[in-house]
């Protein structure tokens, strides 16, 4: 009975291979919190998730991300180092590999401090990692469904410096299984990285929804305003977002049945109740917006992202054949160092810790600095290795975590980390309810809502 | 999904029947060990998921007067776990649940039993959790209380194992059944085959009798030892020999001369005898075979019901009776349910 109670003063067990820095990020999901581990001094960021409602057990967004993290593995995707239980509550804790930066937090430092572009060759770096991160995802059938540039993140000054890590899986699913309506899971999504099929109604998610978002990122890259900035319909479930729609419409001419013909087949225009298919717009102008020569790859890269029609929308890994990707500069592993051998790199400010914030969520008396919401999980310098060996009073059955051979990645082990049986690092104490005590200034707002779909797209044999 | 030449599924879960062996007597072994020290063999799931040792129940004075309890060998717990897997079966289908989540149910009741004896958990417990997390983890969700009700069992007894279900299969949650692989080659049989239009007939029927091969292959400890592929393979063999719709060797030649292969027809073959072989041995056990099981079981759980154990059997029969009564709404086949254990 109680075999791992008490040793260390009201904490859980795992929590002794760690220093907490404090809390980076904050979501529907629950909170992130840097961490430095005793043992190698690496960083890793905790991402813990709240408990899912009462009766209802272990987070299923939990599960979700964490069974397909442990699938996967590309240089270009987060990695997942380990899994922590509290049981106290039943939540879990998600360690990832710690990234410095993220495309949000870039873009939102060159805009409003250095009031200059993106150098090119980053922005072709960091585009042709994404794209690389999602053929991956896409070829192991598995879609995303919620880019965005605080998804997509940079890692910091180390080995991996200017690795590109595609984050935050809570809502990516395998094509083959049910897709069901996000606002069932009460999941928030912004609206701005949403694919044209999905404003109208469609039922189905294909990898193109992903596709229509790396578009619209590339876009933002490059002129550092979201391209399509509409104002969100707040309400339940799936309201109709014409602002959104509008703001598509007038950057890319109006969709006709003519180029897009399952577009009659769409809920929302084939009942046309706001109006849609009668609207005027201008001639479509999205090259004066992104100030690009319409006869540029760059050009014509963004515009095939950017097809109305998801199927003849350009695929990841066409993308990557893309003549863009061609020419120089070149797109390269650390998109992060300047181009030119005389330029001078830029300095990008390391993530606001919220040092006040400890694990329980809880917030001290003492204000602090801002904290901006992110998921600043990925990789860093060395591939971690977090698992502290521990005594386990009883020899327990356990399950290793290892993941593929040959990954040239440290092994993690769930199980003994856990204290599977023998530990029970439940011990933690809980706060709940503890107001914050100081307005958190930058917390990012994504507009959005649930998305309509359901359907089994694309079957796929195996043996 | 992450595809199965690259899954935790095919890294971590298919082993080698010897390997298989060892793990069911370790976890055999280490009960009996437990049962020995302690006079009993549960271990505790607290409210908050975590797990408890037995208190010896063998205290010094007691010690003489108390025999300590019949462990259950490792053939008895192999025939629980088969009762239990079936019980799957019938729950998911009581509940009309799609096929893919009994089988990755019954996939997760496997690997945890790897692990654990059913002296440790019982699995009647386990049985309704791998069904729940199934559930959640296929998209198909269904709330722990709706599921509990349905088999008047208490749910929160589905959520407290939750969390050691989840850990024992290291959060590899990703299973692959063989149903789709079963539509997979009935669609490229129908292909090799050229089917006309008055053809199909049969092979609707070769992929009906082949579901219900793969059924039965899972209760089976095929699914810890071959990939989805080779067992609906020897599902559609099987089948195929009733419905006689193809040359099944022809069409094997015909798989291997398409695409490398790092087995040899020759090996493939081999592992379908094996599973036929499994197949033929495979026993469903009754409720009434069950009994003897677990009243041994029940003994090792609870030394104190081996005296009253006579006593006890009334009241439980008395009280099932009365739950079952008050039961609303559940899904008539799931009655059943209430005689096992």
């Amino acid at each position: 009975m109680g075999d791992g109670r008490g040793a260390g003063g009201g904490r859980p067990a795992w929590l002794q291979q760690y220093d907490l820095v404090g809390k980076i990020g904050e979501g529907t999901y629950g909170l992130v919190f840097l961490a430095r581990t005793k043992h190698r001094r690496c960083c890793i960021a905790i991402k813990k998730f709240k408990q899912s409602k009462e009766g209802d057990g272990v987070s299923p967004t939990a599960i979700r991300e964490i069974m397909l993290l442990r699938e996967i593995s590309h240089e270009n995707v987060v990695k997942l180092v380990n899994v922590h239980i509290n049981h106290a509550d039943m939540s879990l804790y998600l360690a990832f590999d710690y990234a410095e930066h993220d495309l949000y937090e870039i873009i939102r430092h060159h805009r409003e401090k250095l009031n200059h572009q993106i150098n090119q060759y980053t922005v072709k770096s960091l585009l042709w990692q994404l794209l690389n991160g999602l053929n991956y995802l896409h070829s192991n059938w598995i879609i995303h469904r919620d880019l965005k540039p605080s998804n997509i993140l940079v890692m910091g000054e180390g080995e991996e410096h200017g690795v590109v890590k595609i984050a935050d899986f809570g809502l990516a699913r395998i094509y083959q299984a049910p897709l069901k309506p996000l606002y069932e899971n009460g999941v928030v999504v912004t609206i701005w990285y949403r694919a044209p099929e999905l404003l109208l109604g469609a039922k189905h998610y294909t990898s193109a929804v992903d596709m229509w978002a790396v578009g619209c990122i590339f876009a933002e890259l490059l002129t550092l305003k979201p391209l399509f900035q509409g104002v969100e319909v707040k309400a339940t479930p799936n309201p109709f977002q014409l602002d959104q729609l509008d703001k598509i419409f007038k950057v890319l001419g109006h969709p006709t049945p003519e180029k897009w013909p399952t577009l009659v087949n769409l809920p929302y225009w084939q009942n046309d109740q706001q109006h849609i298919q009668g609207h005027k717009y201008d001639n479509p102008a999205l090259h004066s917006y992104v100030h690009l020569a319409q006869k540029s790859p760059a050009y014509d890269l963004l515009s095939k992202m950017l097809e109305y029609d998801p199927r003849k929308r350009i695929t990841a890994a066409q993308a990557l054949e893309h003549e863009y990707f061609r020419m120089d500069p070149l797109p390269g592993r650390n998109a992060l160092v300047p181009s030119q051998p005389g330029e001078k790199a830029v300095n990008y400010p390391a993530r606001p810790v919220d040092t006040t914030t400890d694990f329980e969520g809880t917030i001290s008396v003492q204000p602090s600095q801002p904290v901006s919401s992110g998921n600043a999980v990925a990789g860093s310098v060395a591939a971690a290795s977090v698992v502290a060996p521990r005594q386990v009073p009883r020899p327990m059955p356990m399950v290793g975590m290892q993941r593929m051979p040959g990954a040239g990645m440290a092994a993690f082990n769930i199980a003994s980390q856990a204290g599977m049986g023998g530990l029970n690092p439940g011990n933690i104490s809980m706060q709940r309810g503890a107001a914050p005590a100081h307005q958190q200034q930058l917390r990012r707002k994504d507009p959005g809502m649930g998305l309509q779909n359901t359907g089994y797209p694309q079957q796929r044999r195996r043996f | 999904m992450a595809d199965f030449q690259t899954s935790t599924h095919r890294a971590k879960w298919i082993s080698t029947p010897q390997e298989l062996l060892e793990k069911h007597q370790a976890a055999n072994q280490r009960a009996i060990k437990m049962l020995e020290q302690y006079g009993i063999t549960r271990l505790e799931v607290d409210v908050d998921g975590s797990l408890s040792y037995p208190e010896p129940v063998l205290d010094q004075k007691d010690n003489a007067e108390r025999s300590v309890p019949k462990p259950l060998n490792c053939d008895e717990e192999q025939l629980m776990q088969v009762f239990y897997e079936q019980k799957i079966q019938e729950v998911c289908a009581a509940f009309k649940f799609p096929h893919k989540i009994q089988a990755t149910a019954i996939i997760y009741f496997k690997r945890f039993y790897l692990q654990w004896s059913v002296m440790e958990h019982h699995p009647k417990h386990i049985m309704l959790t791998c069904i729940y997390a199934s559930c959640k983890v296929e998209e198909n969700h269904v709330s722990a209380e709706e599921l509990g009700k349905g088999i008047q069992q208490d749910h929160q007894m589905i959520l407290n194992n939750e969390m050691i279900v989840y850990q024992s299969l290291g959060f590899d949650l990703i299973v692959y059944a063989p149903y789709r692989s079963v539509e997979g080659f009935v669609e490229d049989m129908e292909e090799f085959c050229q089917v006309r239009n008055e053809e199909q007939e049969k092979f609707q029927d070769l992929r009906g009798t082949a579901k219900l091969e793969v059924d039965k292959i899972m209760l089976t400890d095929a699914p810890l030892l071959y990939a989805p592929g080779q067992l609906a393979l020897a599902a559609l063999r099987r089948s195929n020999e009733v419905h006689r719709v193809l040359d099944f060797e022809r069409y094997l030649e015909s798989i291997f001369s398409r695409q490398r292969s790092s087995h040899s027809i020759s090996q493939l073959i081999e592992s379908m005898k094996t599973i036929d072989f499994m197949l033929g041995k495979l026993k469903i056990p009754s409720t009434k075979d069950m009994r003897h099981i677990d009243r041994k079981l029940k003994s090792c759980w609870d030394p104190s019901s081996q005296d009253e154990s006579k006593k006890r059997e009334k009241k439980s029969k008395h009280k099932s009776k009365r739950t079952a009564s008050e039961m609303q709404g559940a899904p008539a086949e799931v009655r059943k349910f209430q005689g096992a254990s």
